[in-house]
């Protein structure tokens, strides 16, 4: 709803002059979207005076330095998974349960200068901590060679743990659903929409396929209250950058797949090919609107998803043991089951983000667990621990694990302490979050969380850390994607979590 | 300057008193804030204000709270502040509910105090809390000098900033905008050529009188209105009405109705939220309360108030009340039970179905869903962290209007209803419908008998004495009032009535009852059957032979309370009063929104803290004062925006402009906007010629959209039921959509390109030019004014030429390129 209309607008003389550049040397869209290593260097924007940017340049496409994945899969569960329930196990809880944090022995945690500076809020001490602790709401063991805990509502992610590098030292800022765009955008809602980080790699990237959109969304997106289509859209990088929905549904993936009123696909191509010269002649009288170049780039990507698209959902071809690895067989893994593999077979095709969400529900979001966790987070998880797990295995085994980054993640952790009689609040001081493949190290925990599961006390990575993490194994350089005129601050930028890289 | 005064004494103070600490200098900022906040403020700052004692800035500070003054600077032993935070008794210390204080924070606190408690002007932070600008009432700023008011407010942003307005657009770009702006559709090539042959000075206004009287602006600026109040057809699982109502589309074309009468929009708002009490007979205006009946939720009366409390606040008043559900507002002064005491003006409130005249009397088929009071003393509690499962019972919250909008006093006044509104099935053409649904079951059996069905003839005759008994029954309800002769003589007609209706239908049973015995396969159960009805016909044979009397069964039908608890209305008068600072700022900031593309405050739906600050707080000061001042003409007020220079110009960017303000935020050009949906669809119909022109009635399936031809806002349009051509277009989310957006996706393009509509429209336009268009050339021109509203360049021209060469069905394949053409879709 908060939609930013300007932002779509907004366009940098110099990208527009790369464009055109590109555009009417080579043949039109084709010639924008490049093949990793195959893109033509070109000529450094000259007429860019003013926008005052002298050196900067439109991306070209291709990777600032050599990556090490070429594709993005990003997990993320809507409304707060509980990190001590998943990838943190915190014993104590179990063993303190009843007492309060300050009749612990942790009573320390209270102290933290964390628990002020950690959260924004507009008015200070709205929310308190649950004092409360709250046992464990299910057991753990050590999975893999590398024994990593992981919880016993994950056991098929359990199964890949060596394939996983776990962050337990996330935090946020923002302790309302808000934190849903944040994890996106990498700053508080407060601040406003700004470009996500599929649209950044999609900004940076050339594409890998030119029949199907580079950067998709799968599954519902974010509610209107937590960030809305913000959690995916392209913001001041123009419309064209933005993520494109698609239904993982065989028989309707997207509506108007194929020409109709009779018309062939050689009518259809004529017609395509005048209808681009003709816009690209507008595009000569109105150089500076981004909108019409996101159009004739989306019509040139439908006239080749019409059959790129349908292909793509066709599971026929899956065999049987594929099927049951995604958990398709079973009604509880079906749905998420279908969406994990219609990931798997972007991959195989070069999508390069492919923004996956579990949970929506229209507000907060499912894993939202205020009341009633234990029931809740074991049904959720059942829904895509088998599914993620699958995929994890399938790319692993198909030789795609390498190039491809798995990322699993949510908002924020669950609060130590209870919230009700069964549930618990929200947390942003410290939560988890795994990558894997992708030249990411397998079976190895990075930060901490104290014994509570409070705070981020070790290797402390605020959420645009992962976003480095994914650029920087992309190949991309945060500060070299920069747009003149917008100022990004180094919290925007973050850091790659080297440790965990390979 | 109170503030000055408080402080220099406090000042002063500290100067005297120093000596009586010589320990290390504690330094406010460093030293004292970080406690007051961490430990204090959630309490006492601005927001909460407890005990009336605020410690977020100086002045309230030092003056102290109820219990007295919190710090006498120089004496940290006796000042409140310090007492409380060692006092013994722990109901009594702050900070409350919380642990007690390091003994280190406390002893720094006392000493701060001591040392004079100096608390610099830097940190003295806002005396007041000073009003937010939204709940101020706009003050009509005069414009600065100018021929057009607008033009003068944004020129001086402009001239601040050096930007040089565009000039004027070109006149088929401009007549194409103010179209699609005022109508919802382009014009078409006569039309153009009118305008741009018209070379009067008047011509544009002209223009824009004659849009402004169209029916059609009503159909266009009525879905923006269906946006905004959250318009939706009934939905549910399969036939099963879950949200909203059927019949909900008799209040769309009150919407479109009353932007085509021009009705102001206080009176709107009037209508909306108390129809049933201001005119509580008239069916056209009670359509008006589909508003609140579009929020019915058949499986939680909360969530169902709570959709009505939060979108009446975002829509009229842009105000968040839904943030104070489950705990006080964070960002606005608007506390847990105020959002309660606004429910409670709802509380009351439900949805019935009315019979209409001339409709039937089976209100499923045709009836108006409207609200009224059913409950007049239902009373209001606060829940518990907003769960309805733990509400606070102790106290029941009265309808108020949160105090920080204004809402000191509302007079409420319970409204007496007229008889025909308590008991509206007793007014008479409801009687007359009853009557004529029964002659219809007569006529219906009499054809049943001609089909020969066995139990034929007992239908025909339980038909008859069913109408017999209804206009029986009903001239006895006629005549009830007087209790005399003639209605004693009328109640023992319709007493036999309805005993031969009994006698018959049993009848009638018994012989079902037989057949079903007499069948060789018949069931286990068919003799007890049978037995019953036989003994059910013997008493009703008995009772028909009774003696006679009045005591016939009246009609079952419902009946209303005869008072409305007047809560509504009262709302509705605040909203829509003059005095209100929100309601003319919030609408005006839509309307400017829909006609230049960008809203003059960003958060069309908050205006709160939250939000953001208008970029022309004037203008938008003036356009409401203006508005209200108008009459809270709607009309007025769009043609006060469209015909301003800057909703004429031209919307090509220029680099000056780019680089000062590429955002346009100062509307030194016009922005460049894509059609909405239901436009896009309209558009390429009307072009085409196919537009069917009828106006209202009931939703039309959503499916037949793509191959029927009324004005897209007609079809139905509800969670999962939506056209979908309509929703890749960005379509309205039916739950909430203040701010259209504007995506450009693929699948759009595959909609215009590969739907069975574009195509079909695209033939037939192609085959009407083709008759005017000898050569090749001609037919450019023609399909270029015709699809985009203006001439082709020589290099399209040229493009264009040799398409058409290539094939046979090339003039209706340039026709469908220009259908789907940049051009098209967007308005420059």
């Amino acid at each position: 709803m908060k939609h930013d209309h300007a932002g779509c607008r907004k366009v940098s003389r110099r990208t527009f002059l790369a464009d055109t550049g590109m555009g009417f040397t080579g043949l039109a869209l084709s010639a924008m979207l490049h093949r990793d290593g195959t893109a033509p260097a070109f000529a450094k924007a000259s007429a860019g005076e003013r926008d005052g940017a002298e050196g900067w340049r439109a991306p070209d496409g291709r990777p600032h330095f050599k990556p090490k994945a070429k594709t993005v899969i990003w997990f993320f569960m809507v409304g707060g998974t509980s990190h001590m329930e998943s990838f943190d196990p915190k014993p104590e809880l179990t063993r303190y349960a009843g007492k309060t944090i300050g009749d612990s022995p942790y009573k320390a945690t209270l102290e933290s200068p964390h628990l002020k500076k950690n959260v924004r809020e507009v008015i200070a001490g709205l929310h308190k901590v649950h004092p409360t602790i709250y046992p464990l709401q299910t057991g753990f063991k050590k999975y893999g060679q590398s024994g990593l805990d992981v919880s016993d509502w994950w056991p098929h992610v359990g199964s890949c743990a060596d394939d996983l590098a776990v962050v337990r030292s996330f935090w946020t800022t923002d302790n309302n659903h808000g934190a849903q765009l944040q994890f996106h955008t990498g700053r508080h809602a407060l601040e406003g929409a700004l470009p996500t980080i599929g649209s950044w790699v999609h900004y940076g990237l050339g594409s890998l396929n030119e029949n199907l959109p580079q950067f998709v969304v799968l599954g519902t997106p974010l509610a209107d209250c937590c960030g809305g289509v913000n959690g995916h859209t392209g913001n001041y990088l123009g419309p064209e950058h933005s993520g494109v929905r698609m239904n993982v549904d065989p028989k309707n993936p997207l509506p108007f797949a194929a020409p109709g009123g009779g018309k062939t696909r050689e009518d259809q191509a004529r017609e395509f090919d005048l209808l681009r010269r003709l816009n690209r002649l507008t595009e000569i009288e109105y150089p500076d609107d981004a909108a019409l170049r996101a159009r004739i780039k989306s019509y040139e990507l439908a006239f080749r998803m019409q059959t790129a698209v349908p292909e793509l959902f066709t599971f026929e071809s899956e065999d049987e043991e594929t099927r049951k690895l995604y958990g398709l067989d079973q009604d509880v893994t079906r749905s998420f089951g279908q969406t994990c593999l219609g990931a798997r077979r972007m991959v195989e095709r070069g999508v390069r983000f492919i923004q996956v969400f579990h949970g929506s529900n229209g507000g907060a979001g499912a894993w939202d667990a205020h009341g009633n966790l234990k029931a809740g987070h074991t049904k959720l998880c059942a829904e895509v621990d088998k599914p993620i797990a699958g995929l994890l295995k399938d790319l692993k085994r198909r030789g795609l694990l390498d190039e491809t980054l798995v990322v699993w993640g949510t908002e924020f952790g669950r609060t130590p302490g209870a919230q009700g009689s069964d549930g618990r609040d929200h947390h942003p001081f410290g939560f988890c979050g795994w990558l894997a493949g992708g030249g990411v190290k397998g079976g190895v925990v990075h930060g901490a969380t104290d014994e509570l599961g409070f705070h981020a006390v070790e290797n402390r990575h605020y959420i645009t850390d992962l976003h480095a993490t994914v650029l920087h194994q992309l190949g991309l350089d945060a500060r070299k994607l920069e747009v003149p005129g917008r100022k990004r601050l180094e919290v925007d930028f973050g850091k790659p979590i080297t440790e965990i890289l390979a | 300057m109170r503030a000055w005064g408080m402080a220099g004494l406090a000042m002063l103070l500290g100067g005297l008193v120093r000596a009586q600490d010589d320990g290390p200098k504690i330094d406010f900022g460093r030293d004292v804030r970080p406690i007051l906040r961490d430990h204090c403020l959630s309490c006492h700052s601005a927001a909460k204000k407890k005990g009336q004692l605020r410690l977020d800035a100086r002045s309230a500070a030092f003056k102290g709270g109820i219990t007295g003054k919190a710090i006498v600077p120089g004496k940290g032993r006796e000042s409140l502040l310090y007492k409380l935070l060692v006092d013994a008794d722990e109901e009594a210390r702050m900070p409350q509910k919380a642990p007690r204080l390091p003994a280190e924070k406390i002893e720094l606190l006392r000493r701060w105090i001591d040392q004079g408690a100096a608390w610099p002007d830097s940190e003295a932070g806002e005396d007041a809390v000073a009003p937010h600008w939204s709940t101020i009432k706009p003050a009509p700023p005069t414009p600065p000098p100018g021929p057009h008011p607008v033009d003068a407010f944004l020129s001086v942003a402009q001239q601040a900033r050096g930007l040089t307005p565009r000039p004027e657009a070109s006149k088929p770009a401009l007549l194409r905008r103010v179209y699609v702006d005022l109508i919802g559709l382009p014009p078409t090539r006569e039309e153009v050529a009118a305008f741009v042959a018209d070379p009067s000075p008047g011509a544009y206004e002209k223009v824009v009188d004659r849009l402004l009287a169209d029916p059609r602006h009503g159909e266009r600026w009525g879905r923006h209105f269906m946006d905004l109040w959250r318009y939706s057809d009934w939905y549910g699982y399969q036939a099963e009405v879950r949200n909203s109502q059927p019949h909900i589309w008799r209040w769309r074309d009150w919407i479109v109705e009353s932007l085509n009468a021009d009705k102001p929009y206080d009176r709107m708002i009037l209508e909306m939220l108390a129809a049933d009490e201001i005119a509580p007979e008239d069916p056209q205006t009670l359509r008006a309360t589909g508003f609140l009946v579009r929020n019915w939720c058949k499986f939680s009366r909360n969530v169902w108030l709570q959709e009505t409390v939060e979108h009446t606040a975002k829509a009229f008043l842009a105000t968040t009340m839904n943030c104070a559900r489950c705990h006080d507002h964070f960002f606005d002064p608007i506390s847990h039970e105020e959002y309660y005491a606004f429910r409670a003006f709802f509380e009351p409130h439900d949805v019935r179905t009315d019979h209409l005249e001339g409709g039937a009397f089976d209100v499923t088929k045709v009836g108006l869903a409207r609200a009224y009071d059913a409950k007049p003393d239902a009373p209001t509690h606060r829940f518990e962290r907003g769960d309805d499962r733990s509400p606070d019972t102790s106290k029941t919250i009265a309808p108020a209007v949160p105090r920080s909008l204004g809402g000191a006093s509302l007079r409420i006044e319970p409204v007496a209803l007229p008889p025909s509104v308590v008991a509206p099935e007793k007014r008479d053409f409801v009687r007359a419908l009853a009557v004529a649904a029964e002659d219809k079951a007569v006529a219906d059996a009499l054809q049943a008998l001609g089909k020969g069905e066995a139990v034929g003839g007992l239908d025909f005759a339980v038909a008859t004495a069913r109408r017999d008994s209804v206009l029986a029954v009903l001239e006895a309800e006629r005549l009830e009032g007087k209790k005399d002769e003639a209605w004693k003589k009328a109640a023992a007609v319709a007493l036999l009535a309805q005993r031969k209706l009994a006698l018959l239908d049993a009848a009638r049973a018994k012989f079902v009852a037989k057949q079903a015995f007499d069948k060789p396969d018949k069931k286990a159960d068919a003799k007890k059957k049978l037995d019953d009805a036989e003994k059910a016909l013997a008493k009703a044979e008995t009772d028909y032979q009774a003696p006679t009397g009045t005591g016939y069964a009246p009609r079952k039908m419902e009946t209303y309370p005869a008072t409305s608890s007047g809560r509504r209305l009262a709302l509705a008068r605040w909203i829509a009063s003059t005095e209100n600072p929100l309601t003319a700022r919030v609408l005006v900031n839509h309307v400017w929104l829909r006609h230049f593309g960008a809203p003059l405050v960003v958060t069309t739906f908050d205006f709160g803290h939250n939000g953001r600050k208008p970029t022309h707080p004037e203008l938008l000061d003036w356009l409401a004062s203006e508005f209200m001042h108008d009459g809270w003409s709607l009309r007025k007020l769009h043609r006060l925006l469209v015909t301003s220079a800057a909703y004429r110009r031209d919307s090509a960017a220029d680099p000056g402009g780019l680089a000062k303000d590429p955002e346009n935020h100062f509307l030194w050009r016009m922005n460049v906007r894509r059609m909405e949906s239901e436009a896009v669809r309209d558009a390429v119909l009307h072009l085409s010629g196919a537009l069917d022109p009828s106006r209202g009635g009931p939703e039309l399936d959503q499916n037949s959209a793509l191959t029927t031809f009324r004005r897209s806002l007609y079809y139905r349009h509800a969670p999962e039921k939506e056209v979908e051509f309509l929703r890749l277009f960005d379509a309205a989310n039916v739950n909430e959509c203040y701010q259209r957006s504007e995506s450009i996706i693929p699948q759009q393009a595959l909609a215009l390109a590969n739907s069975v509509l574009v195509a079909t429209q695209a033939r037939s336009l192609a085959a009407r030019l083709d008759k005017e268009a000898p050569s090749d050339d001609a037919f450019i021109d023609v399909a270029f004014l015709a699809v985009l509203g203006r001439s082709a360049s020589e290099a399209e021209r040229k493009e264009c030429g040799g398409f058409l060469r290539q094939g046979p069905r090339a003039r209706e394949g340039l026709v469908h390129v220009l259908f789907n053409h940049n051009d098209f879709v967007t308005i420059r």
